[in-house]
């Protein structure tokens, strides 16, 4: 075993592996592992938010604070081994290393779902508004979730331990597709609906023309959800596809040594997540405006 | 013979593992007629050509306004839940199929209104808080329409338009707590009324 033969593609590419600073992948772990807590402890603390929607929220919020978490640990570790101190070829570390990597796995599914769950939960409440809270039961969401994360959990040990088939990979590229698809068309059905509602109230005497605003912003959320959604899940799944069908083409092989920075997006979808979902909810920031204060009145009240 | 046993004694010292290579053969990039990274650029520009043509195309139905789309159940027939001003134009967002006759009489929105907040009395008092406002807060109402549905867990309970400006159907009315509902059950119908006969 030659080691000077160790990679002789990195002789002859001239696409080389664009490397991230693991400081990068630590802060945005970080970021998000703070927000999606805060989420949590929102959602658990006030009980006006024990509801189905916000439900689905905080696994989403969940699912992001164990993946930037793993992701953390994962980095962590890579310091250690760059440090020396770990042997990146034990059988203890490339345990440890696969856990990580089915955590993220199922974490990365998970969000999927859970996206998907938040969007069918917002179709039924418009569409099916006075059978909501028949369909939509405590008891049932309930079994919903666990259904979710006994799916997510298998999967994303399937997947790490047998990366190498392409039903794997097929299998992600699928579900990315099916949940894009499904996202568009359900989002896109609700926004005609609240236009169409819209456009009746404009017509109406004494309306004002306060609904072409609302409308612009109305498509500028729907845009941001979709887009982001996009964004941060479509260069992994396109690698994933351009390692089945072009592992020799140059082009492939260009899009290939990208493979860090997508992976920059797809754990920056957990920091965007609260903001496109959680916060935009009114109550759940006035919780942390009560969070807030009342924390900040035990401060003054320890100083005074 | 010495050099073997001196060979088979080193095998002891060979450690083994494994080498991973991404490609066992390398990849030429010779004669490229493109740029290198041309996947990586038609796929981002692509991306955002999506993306802007779907905001295009949302803002276009915002101006023109959407074919009226069915989403009316013959089995939520019986059950009619009106916002105030918007009795007038019929079926109503959220589902709820037309008055049986669509005459639209405000009398038979009051009587309705009685039958629903038994029923559904904490959506119907946030109905009712959004008719009971002034004009001035009527700019917000159909934001706040969109997002409050007849979901009797999402109830407006704050008196003014607490959404702001947040957009339609993603953001969550804040949600009314057993206690303020007592109260205000008392205190709307009579203004709902009064102010859908006042239209």
């Amino acid at each position: 075993m030659n080691p000077s033969a160790e990679s002789p593609s990195s002789i002859h590419t001239d696409c080389a592996e664009v490397q991230v600073p693991g400081q990068v992948f630590l802060v945005i772990a970080v970021a998000s592992l703070s927000e999606n807590l805060l989420v949590i402890v929102a959602v658990i603390k006030n009980k006006n938010l024990h509801s189905p929607m916000y439900c689905f929220i905080c696994n989403l919020a969940v699912f992001n604070t164990i993946s930037s978490f793993s992701k953390a640990l994962e980095n962590i570790l890579l310091l250690f081994k760059d440090a020396g101190r770990l042997n990146s070829r034990g059988p203890f570390e490339l345990k440890i290393d696969d856990i990580m990597d089915s955590l993220l796995c199922m974490c990365f599914l998970g969000s999927i779902f859970s996206i998907l769950a938040i969007a069918v939960d917002r179709y039924i409440s418009i569409f099916h508004a006075l059978r909501y809270h028949m369909l939509m039961t405590m008891r049932r969401v309930l079994i919903i979730l666990f259904t979710i994360w006994v799916l997510c959990g298998t999967s994303g040990a399937l997947m790490v331990g047998f990366f190498e088939a392409a039903t794997v990979k097929i299998f992600f590229i699928v579900l990315f597709f099916t949940a894009l698809l499904l996202i568009l068309l359900l989002y896109v059905h609700m926004f005609l609906l609240a236009r169409h509602h819209a456009n009746r109230i404009a017509s109406m005497p004494g309306a004002q023309a306060q609904h072409r605003k609302s409308g612009l912003r109305g498509a500028l959320t729907l845009t941001i959800l979709i887009g982001v959604f996009v964004a941060c899940w479509a260069p992994f799944s396109l690698h994933l596809l351009i390692m089945m069908i072009c592992p020799e083409n140059p082009y492939c092989e260009c899009y290939r040594s990208l493979f860090q920075l997508h992976v920059v997006l797809l754990v920056s979808h957990a920091v965007i997540d609260p903001a496109i979902y959680a916060f935009r909810s009114v109550e759940l920031r006035n919780t942390y405006k009560k969070m807030l204060l009342s924390s900040a009145s035990r401060i003054c009240k320890r100083c005074a | 013979m010495s050099e073997y046993s001196n060979r088979s004694r080193a095998g002891a010292d060979y450690e083994w593992h494994y080498e991973y290579y991404e490609d066992e053969e390398p990849v030429s990039f010779e004669g490229l007629r493109a740029n290198r990274y041309s996947i990586v650029i038609g796929f981002w520009v692509g991306l955002a050509v999506f993306v802007i043509f779907m905001f295009f195309v949302l803002t276009l139905l915002t101006k023109t306004g959407a074919p009226h789309p069915e989403m009316c159940d013959a089995s939520m027939k019986p059950h009619v839940l009106i916002g105030c001003e918007l009795e007038v134009g019929g079926s109503l967002a959220l589902s709820l199929p037309p008055l049986p006759d669509q005459s639209r009489s405000l009398f038979h929105f009051y009587i309705h209104k009685e039958e629903r907040v038994k029923t559904h009395k904490d959506a119907l008092i946030g109905r009712g808080m959004h008719c009971g406002r002034g004009n001035a807060e009527r700019a917000d109402e159909d934001e706040h329409f969109m997002s409050s549905f007849n979901i009797p867990n999402f109830v407006n309970s704050e008196q003014s338009s607490s959404l702001g400006h947040d957009d339609f159907l993603l953001s969550e009315p804040p949600i009314i707590t057993d206690g303020q509902s007592d109260e205000l059950k008392t205190a709307e119908p009579a203004h709902l009324c009064y102010d859908i006969i006042r239209h």
